[in-house]
């Protein structure tokens, strides 16, 4: 689902980091979807040189993933394999959300691994040998041998919180008959897995490292080789293979032994956007369903982690009441709770309580979360925009889930049916509603059905938000122009008005940017979760 | 309607079988058959002249007439609130075209449901869990409301309470608070859990000027609305400094 201002958004944020040039480069890829070299200078009229400076560049910052694949030849030719480069819209907008990143990692494991990841998040992608030696030249903290980093690093890869890059440019078997091209631009809608996989959702599963190594430290063997690395070499043999076959354009055959050296590492997004998912689930629960539902939750949560396979996963595993029990008692607040207030906010979690109660397990349905939590964000802005009959009218369709009539619903919301109708239509025209008219034996009997559809709605809310969020940063940029001249002025002669300015700007710039944060979170919301 | 009873109180009476009715004038005899046939719906001027086929003026007379007599009365159809609309005397118009229950007139008696929303949520954060039944069965107790309601007027006024997300609807566990309910039935708790949160929560989109632009589809980084000259941002950003 990349929306129009979507793309604007992406292409604003890769600008402000790297520049026009690569900006360009990248909203083509955005706006056409997957191309080839020669495309790319076609369409963006850069020379070839800049345009594969651009791709370098957006490759190791993982905006772009290349994949070779094979095409027919024209007239009489033979088939060629060719590059090509599809754009990766969501770790583009990521770049929004360092700091979120940043911060988790810094709560969870501490100052020394904050610093190696924010140098990480910095380069894009990085080897281990220079994330370690970067390291050493830059940290503030105290202990910086080789053994030490080496430490904090695997704390990191551990937490899942780093992992190794995908394979730079994977080749894909020809494509089958049937797949047509014209399915290209699906790539990120398509959530069915049982649906025919897109040539960029291919090209991804294709690049992506194999499970057993993705989050596998090998220690490198340059001239400082920590002792304790030698227990891992007996695998080595075997994951450099694998790497070999995971990536075919592999320059293992000239590097030789060193092969090893050319594994590059990177923030593994995927783990952030669950963590930061399962936060807003138990935030949400929290305020909907009081502390003993969010104590379990987040105790549920905790326990199933592991065990997801991707960010969207609908309901937790099965746990056992006791696994559950076990877990609850350690978080702050569960100590206090016994099984029968367990199984009371499981139930108020939307989990069935089972009649027997030999082997009681439970699961709790997130996505059934992750819509309220969607569904409250746009009622709130119904509530905002149209006002409080509109929201209770608006409420009522998304409840119902069904077309209803204009009187049925007036009589049920209690608003006036003139206004009633006044709002639908106020609705319907600003795309919230979808409306059918159903004529009943001429003109007169003509009846007004009208309904919330969620994917559409959805679409559009999550494009205005996308448009907001970059509003909000065009707005930061323009008040920081704006008090030029004030930031160069020295500290101390921020007196009188000059210091009032001042501390408006700060103020405003703390205002935009939490707010930009805030506005974040719902963008995940409907995008990620 | 008004929220007595007297009216439909009357005894319906058998049409045609009326002494009164036999001793009209044709023209008027016609009126009200029409009239009277389409019993509980009533039936607008011009759809009486249509069915009937005689002029304006004999049609008009003979409604005046039968008003006198008091065989028909006028009412208020909510369709269509500025037709003359007639109905026999011996019926009570329907929920269609009176608008049902809250409807006074013709208009929505808002101050009559707004206070019953009021009791509700009170007798709700009272009872802490509650069903349809028991906020009924406490409002009949108190006697709280001085005309009588029905438990489907009650249930409609708990249903726009969650609408209005000031109530919750939950699912009885038959545990702790709710060891009076059955398990399984459906019930309502006010929507803020004790100290959690208290009013509604504002999102992010709706907390920001963009959330509630009208120009939004308007607004482009170099337009003419543009964030760097939106007013209602000048307006966010000025207050409180």
């Amino acid at each position: 689902m990349v929306t129009q201002h979507g793309i604007k958004l992406a292409t604003y944020l890769v600008s402000t980091q790297w520049g026009a040039q690569n900006s360009k480069v990248l909203e083509c890829l955005l706006r056409r979807g997957t191309l080839t070299l020669a495309q790319i200078v076609r369409f963006t009229e850069l020379s070839r040189e800049n345009v594969r400076q651009s791709l370098l560049v957006l490759i190791h910052q993982n905006c772009i993933q290349a994949f070779a694949i094979q095409r027919e030849g024209g007239f009489g030719e033979a088939p060629k394999v060719i590059t090509e480069y599809m754009p990766l819209f969501d770790n583009v907008i990521h770049i929004m959300r360092f700091p979120k990143f940043i911060q988790i990692v810094s709560e969870e494991l501490g100052k020394e691994c904050e610093e190696i990841f924010e140098g990480l998040l910095q380069h894009g992608r990085l080897p281990l040998g220079e994330i370690i030696d970067r390291h050493k030249q830059t940290s503030t903290q105290g202990n910086c041998s080789t053994d030490a980093v080496l430490e904090t690093f695997n704390k990191l890869v551990n937490a899942r919180f780093v992992e190794r890059c995908p394979a730079p440019e994977p080749f894909l078997e020809p494509p089958a008959e049937d797949e047509t091209p014209a399915k290209k631009r699906g790539a990120k809608t398509a959530k069915v897995s049982e649906l025919p996989k897109t040539i960029e959702q291919r090209a991804l599963a294709a690049a992506a490292p194999l499970d057993s190594v993705r989050f596998l430290v090998e220690i490198d063997n340059g001239s400082d080789i920590p002792e304790k690395a030698n227990e891992e070499h007996p695998n080595d043999g075997k994951v450099g293979e694998k790497r070999k076959h995971g990536s075919l354009k592999s320059d293992g055959g000239l590097m030789g032994n060193h092969e090893k050296k050319e594994i590059l590492w990177r923030a593994n997004f995927e783990e952030f956007m669950r963590r930061l998912r399962h936060k807003a689930c138990i935030a949400n629960v929290r305020s909907r369903l009081g502390d003993d539902s969010r104590i379990v939750l987040s105790a549920v949560l905790e326990l199933s982690r592991r065990s997801e396979t991707k960010v969207k996963t609908e309901s937790t595993a099965s746990l056992s009441l006791d696994d559950i029990y076990d877990e609850v008692i350690k978080n702050e607040g569960g100590l206090g709770m016994n099984l029968e207030r367990i199984r009371a906010a499981l139930v108020q979690l939307g989990c069935e309580m089972p009649m027997i109660q030999i082997d009681e397990t439970y699961s709790i349905d997130l996505k059934n979360i992750i819509d309220a939590c969607q569904n409250e964000e746009v009622e709130s802005i119904v509530l905002k925009r149209y006002g409080r009959e509109a929201h209770r009218i608006f409420r009522l369709l998304s409840k119902a889930g069904h077309l209803l009539e204009s009187h049925k619903i007036a009589d049920a919301t209690f608003v006036d049916k003139k206004d009633a109708i006044k709002i639908l239509y106020k609705l319907w025209k600003d795309d919230y509603l979808q409306m059918e008219k159903v004529t009943i034996g001429g003109a007169r009997q003509q009846f007004f059905l009208w309904k919330v559809n969620k994917g559409t709605l959805h679409e559009h809310v999550l494009d205005e938000m996308y448009h907001a969020a970059l509003n909000l940063r065009l707005r930061i940029q323009h008040e920081q122009e704006q008090g030029k001249e004030i930031l160069l002025v020295p500290r101390e002669k921020l007196v009188g008005e000059l210091g009032k300015k001042f501390k408006r700007l700060r103020k405003v710039r703390i205002i935009l940017e939490s707010c930009l944060m805030n506005l974040d979170d719902a963008l995940m919301l409907f995008h990620d979760f | 309607m008004s929220h007595s009873g007297e009216a439909a109180s009357l005894k319906r009476k058998r049409p045609g079988s009326n002494p009164v009715t036999q001793s009209l004038p044709d023209a008027e005899r016609a009126v009200l058959n029409v009239i009277t046939s389409k019993e509980n719906m009533g039936i607008w001027v011009r759809d009486i002249k249509k069915e009937t086929n005689l002029s304006d003026t004999v049609v008009n007379k003979s409604l005046k007439s039968l008003l006198g007599k008091k065989l028909i009365k006028e009412f208020v159809n909510i369709q269509n609130k500025g037709r003359k609309h007639y109905m026999a005397m011996e019926f009570e118009p329907s929920k269609e075209v009176t608008g049902g229950a809250w409807y006074v007139e013709g208009n929505l008696d808002k101050g009559f449901i707004n206070e019953l929303k009021e009791l509700c949520l009170r007798i709700i954060s009272l009872q802490k869990v509650a069903t349809v039944e028991t906020v009924y069965d406490f409002l009949e107790k108190k006697k709280a409301v001085k005309v009588a309601c029905t438990k489907q007027q009650i249930a409609e006024i708990v249903n726009s309470l969650v609408l209005d997300n000031e109530i919750i609807e939950v699912k009885s566990t038959g545990l702790g608070e709710y060891h009076s309910i059955p398990i399984g039935e459906q019930c309502y708790r006010i929507a803020n859990v004790a100290g959690v949160d208290k009013g509604p929560k504002i999102g992010a989109m709706a907390s920001i000027p963009c959330g509630m632009c009208p120009r939004i589809s308007q607004c482009t980084p170099d337009g003419i609305i543009s964030p760097r000259t939106c007013v209602y941002y000048k307006k966010w950003l000025d207050i409180d400094f």
